[in-house]
């Protein structure tokens, strides 16, 4: 479970997230316009900003070397300035935290890797550099190392935005099957996604948090229209 | 990797380590084998009290110009970026210059003043680099390869009070150490150059895996519970103080950090943590051929090595800026 009590960031003067306090007990997903705090939200919740307030995992604050342990974020696009490094070796990294230091990687970390690409299909993939592989591989790539690394959380940062429509529904489906076994976070623009992901549902505006326990209550086209300001057909935006 | 490019590195390996064995035997004066072997006690000297030190004392160099420029380049993700455009070495030349200048002789330890003066020269620099970059809100890429530039230019204006004060011995004297030399005698100096490179490279390998990370990005590495700040600045303080070690003694040789990283990765695509043996390697034979070449082609006197590199490294570095304006 995570708790956040009185969250708030700031970039300079500017105010993103105004004392946010949720639980998040099972799943979660972040809704928002651009520029709302969603993305400033997972990077407090994995400490990659400097916030106020306090944020507990069960219960506790963790230490930031620790938290890797806890909680997984990952992000729209896989960006790496080393372009060589191979689908399996970047996998590997998720074991990092699990890896005693100044050593290396034990058989156990290298069989839960081979199993992990196994599950998601990766393995003829896996001697290929990151930067052959399309976007949608890359994401596949991407939460195959946050499997490897066993946290209890999992942040999806708008997992679906650089996918086509058939790795959209494989990556939606994968996020789904995880919500048995892991809690999700899932951070979304695709209210598709956020629909069939099926959770509570946490409104950012103008750096205010609005919680909704049921979700249907949030997909109502009333609802949404009073949200995002435009008009709704169903869960789509009417353009004209 | 096709089995062209496995042969071009065959080849290429190959060619530097016979480049390698043979420089200790090559010079202003040409030794054999035979001489050796026959216990000509001038030969013999010639190759053990002056070739052989130098050979190990560029190889070392080498390596660890080579080494500081894959670390500098990783952690901030900029490939231009090396001790050497940061000002360091700008610094210990700066520092060697006022030891030259106030007419010091040997110091303490049998250690001589320019060393110390340009060691603590390129020491002062880095402090002053992480002091500036608290200051500037973009310190990873362009804003910190900017503030380096700036050093150096001052530096360099500082370089020229120096040849302003000074008389024309102490001049010459400045001008031989900022063309940089590998000339050495005896094993002291290389030995001091091995306790430097030894210790960045073990810093690296041990720090192998987080430095991976790191070359991913910041963020990544953060998520995955990596101090990023306090090991940045552990790394660069070590590839820092290996550096300034180096030019201290030699002078500056250019370059060499810059090109051989980026030669290594095109040799070898592969994942940065496996580079970093390979680049150690290549950069320490490279560093010695570029002297075999400084020793050979003129033997009235040898060419200053930091000639030879910049003749090599120059047009190199041209071509990468091209290459990369394509991309």
């Amino acid at each position: 479970m995570i708790e956040l009590r009185n969250l708030a960031c700031h970039y300079g003067e500017r105010q993103v997230l105004r004392n946010i306090s949720v639980s998040v007990k099972d799943h979660l997903c972040v809704l928002g316009a651009n520029g709302s705090g969603k993305s400033t939200l997972a990077k407090a919740l994995c400490r990659l900003i400097d916030y106020n307030g306090s944020i507990l995992y069960d219960g506790i604050a963790c230490k930031t070397a620790d938290l890797a342990q806890k909680i997984t974020y990952i992000p729209a696009k896989l960006e790496s300035y080393d372009p060589y490094i191979s689908v399996e070796e970047f996998v590997l990294l998720g074991r990092f935290p699990h890896k005693e230091r100044f050593t290396d990687y034990s058989d156990k970390d290298r069989a839960i890797v081979s199993k992990t690409l196994q599950e998601l299909n990766l393995q003829p993939l896996a001697s290929q550099a990151l930067h052959t592989l399309s976007s949608g591989e890359q994401q596949l790539v991407l939460i195959a190392q946050a499997l490897t690394q066993q946290s209890r959380t999992i942040i999806f940062d708008e997992p679906t935005a650089n996918l086509d429509p058939a790795n959209a529904k494989k990556v939606a489906n994968i996020i789904k099957m995880l919500k048995r076994s892991y809690t999700v976070i899932l951070i979304s623009h695709d209210l598709h996604l956020a629909h069939y992901f099926d959770a509570p549902i946490l409104f950012i505006a103008d750096g205010d948090a609005v919680l909704y326990e049921k979700n249907e209550t949030f997909f109502e086209p009333a609802r949404l229209s009073h949200h995002y300001g435009v008009a709704f057909d169903g869960l789509a935006v009417r353009y004209d | 990797m096709d089995w062209r490019c496995v042969m071009i590195n065959k080849v290429l390996w190959l060619l530097l380590i016979a480049v390698a064995l043979y420089s200790p035997f090559t010079g202003s004066a040409a030794l054999h084998l035979n001489d050796l072997l026959t216990a000509d006690a001038l030969s013999q000297r010639i190759f053990f009290e002056l070739r052989l030190p130098r050979v190990i004392f560029a190889f070392l160099a080498g390596m660890i110009l080579s080494l500081g420029g894959l670390l500098f380049q990783t952690l901030f993700r900029n490939p231009l970026m090396t001790p050497y455009t940061l000002g360091i070495s700008s610094g210990a030349v700066f520092g060697a210059g006022i030891a030259i200048i106030l007419g010091m002789g040997s110091l303490a330890f049998g250690i001589a003043a320019i060393t110390l003066f340009g060691f603590a020269g390129a020491m002062l620099t880095v402090l002053l680099l992480i002091w500036l970059s608290r200051y500037v809100k973009e310190a990873q890429g362009t804003s910190l390869l900017l503030l380096g530039i700036a050093l150096s230019l001052f530096y360099a204006a500082s370089l020229m009070m120096l040849f302003y004060l000074g008389d024309a011995v102490q001049n010459d004297m400045l001008i031989r150490f900022t063309m940089g030399s590998l000339s050495v005698i005896g094993y002291q100096m290389p030995l001091l150059l091995l306790i430097a490179a030894a210790l960045l490279l073990g810093m690296l390998w041990r720090y192998r895996y987080e430095l991976q990370l790191i070359a991913i990005s910041e963020d990544h590495a953060r998520l995955k519970g990596v101090n990023t700040k306090g090991l940045t600045l552990l790394l660069l303080g070590v590839a820092s103080f290996s550096v300034g070690v180096l030019v201290s003694l030699s002078g500056p040789i250019g370059f060499i950090g810059l090109i051989v990283p980026h030669i290594v990765v095109k040799l070898y695509p592969i994942v940065l943590h496996r580079r970093i043996l390979p680049t150690a390697l290549f950069g320490g034979l490279f560093l010695v051929v570029c002297d075999t070449i400084a020793r050979t082609l003129n033997t009235q006197s040898e060419l200053p090595i930091g000639i030879v590199t910049a003749f090599i490294g120059g047009p190199f570095f041209i071509y990468l800026i091209i290459k990369r304006s394509h991309r």
